[in-house]
């Protein structure tokens, strides 16, 4: 203290210099570090995936062997049967197959739209469950219903599961069809409220009966 | 004439409301991010309507390449280890701890067992090579691995779900084939990994 005191005094006389603080610039050139954020950002924005691959929850049934009396019995009218083959084609018929009696078949595409699409038949074929979908989001609109996504999901599945008239399809994949395929048939039963379907393998009337259709 | 002064400015101007907003984007993507770890095969998934999200932990995931190849991947290193364990007492194979390291932090294996040994002990450009030739974890009847792998997997960790990730041409045989052995191993659900995909129009 005393020093400065001192110093302030001889200020006063006027006989030395001034002592100023050098005035420097308080600005730092930031460019490098912008560069290296800007870099950074780049590098992250690239390298970042927002897309999270969905899944597509399937349940198999166990495999023991089950007694005849113990399988579900379904009536042939409502089953559909529906065998994937090459070049993303699909036979289609239904009722039971039976190999005295070859079954009327139908070709039908993976396209969506189209006479042929399988969209569309299923559509058709179930339409009774579609119908009653249809009604929950009606419902919905005219505010019946709760408008959340779980409380609709729920009205949709309640719906579902207890048309016991709804379509029962089963998938046969062929040996030559693709992955894709199923994925896509699988989808398809997920879009048209089929509530109830299985994969199964095909029947060697059935593997003949692909064969005869090429 | 008066001379007209032009007012000097500093052709610098203040970058520190842009370099904040620069510093706070790399920090979002810099915590968002997640390193993709170095996958042994490229798989092209078929797309579907399905919404549900496949969790980030738990999963015993199945890889099945274009060609029909069966690649085995799970998270956790305590896992994998426990995991090699449970194999190496099976095929009566010991692993040194410098192999159970490198099998805890590798991602998808799709090696047959004799070749595991070789695998583990490749630098990573002769595991690339290695990669490529393989035919993958082996799932015939005579001589099925997959199951013994799916087995010691839900040994080691029970409640993991299961995921099978099939590449758009994998053959049906395959999957129809490893499905059974899931199914074999009491594995009866399990999700089938795809890309998200608008719902068609007609739908709705």
């Amino acid at each position: 203290m005393s020093e400065v005191q001192q110093q302030e005094s001889s200020d006063k006389g006027g006989k030395h210099k001034k002592v100023r603080a050098k005035k420097s610039s308080t600005h730092v050139d930031m460019t490098p570090m912008v560069d290296l954020a800007f870099l950074l950002l780049t590098f992250f924005i690239m390298t970042t995936t927002f897309s999270k691959p969905k899944t597509m929850d399937i349940t198999m049934p166990v495999k023991d062997e089950v007694k005849d009396e113990d399988r579900t019995k379904v009536p042939a009218s409502q089953t559909m049967s529906v065998i994937l083959t090459a070049d993303n084609k699909v036979i289609w018929y239904f009722g039971q197959e039976d190999p005295e009696k070859p079954p009327v078949t139908s070709m039908a595409t993976f396209s969506q739209t189209g006479e042929n699409s399988i969209h569309k038949i299923l559509l058709e074929k179930n339409a009774l469950v579609n119908n009653q979908v249809k009604a929950v989001e009606d419902s919905v609109k005219r505010g019946l219903i709760e408008d959340k996504e779980d409380v609709i999901k729920a009205h949709k599945a309640a719906v579902k599961n207890a048309e016991k008239k709804g379509l029962i399809v089963l998938i046969k994949p062929d040996e030559t069809s693709k992955y894709n395929n199923l994925v896509d048939i699988l989808d398809e039963m997920l879009i048209c409220n089929v509530a109830r379907y299985a994969i199964v393998d095909l029947s060697e009337s059935e593997k003949e009966l692909v064969k005869n259709t090429k | 004439m008066p001379k007209i002064k032009i007012a000097k400015k500093s052709p610098s101007l203040d970058m520190t409301p842009m370099v904040d907003l620069a510093f706070l984007l790399v920090t979002f993507f810099m915590l968002t991010t997640k390193f993709r770890p170095d996958e042994p095969v490229i798989v092209d998934q078929p797309s579907s309507v399905s919404q549900i999200p496949l969790p980030d932990k738990g999963v015993l995931m199945l890889t099945i390449d274009g060609k029909g190849r069966v690649f085995f991947n799970v998270e956790g290193q305590q896992i994998r280890r426990d995991i090699l364990d449970r194999l190496g007492s099976h095929f009566n194979m010991t692993f040194d701890e410098n192999e159970k390291k490198r099998f805890s932090v590798l991602s998808s294996i799709g090696m047959p067992m004799k070749d595991l040994k070789k695998y583990l002990n490749a630098e990573s450009e002769e595991r690339k090579i290695l990669n490529a030739e393989t035919k993958g974890i082996p799932i015939d009847s005579t001589n099925n691995e997959l199951a013994i792998w799916v087995n010691s997997a839900r040994k080691a960790a029970p409640r993991f779900s299961l995921a099978i990730k099939g590449d758009r041409e994998a053959d049906i045989p395959t999957i129809k084939r490893v499905i059974s052995i899931l199914q074999d191993n009491k594995a009866n659900r399990f999700a089938l990994i795809t890309n998200l995909e608008g719902a068609p129009e007609a739908a709705k």
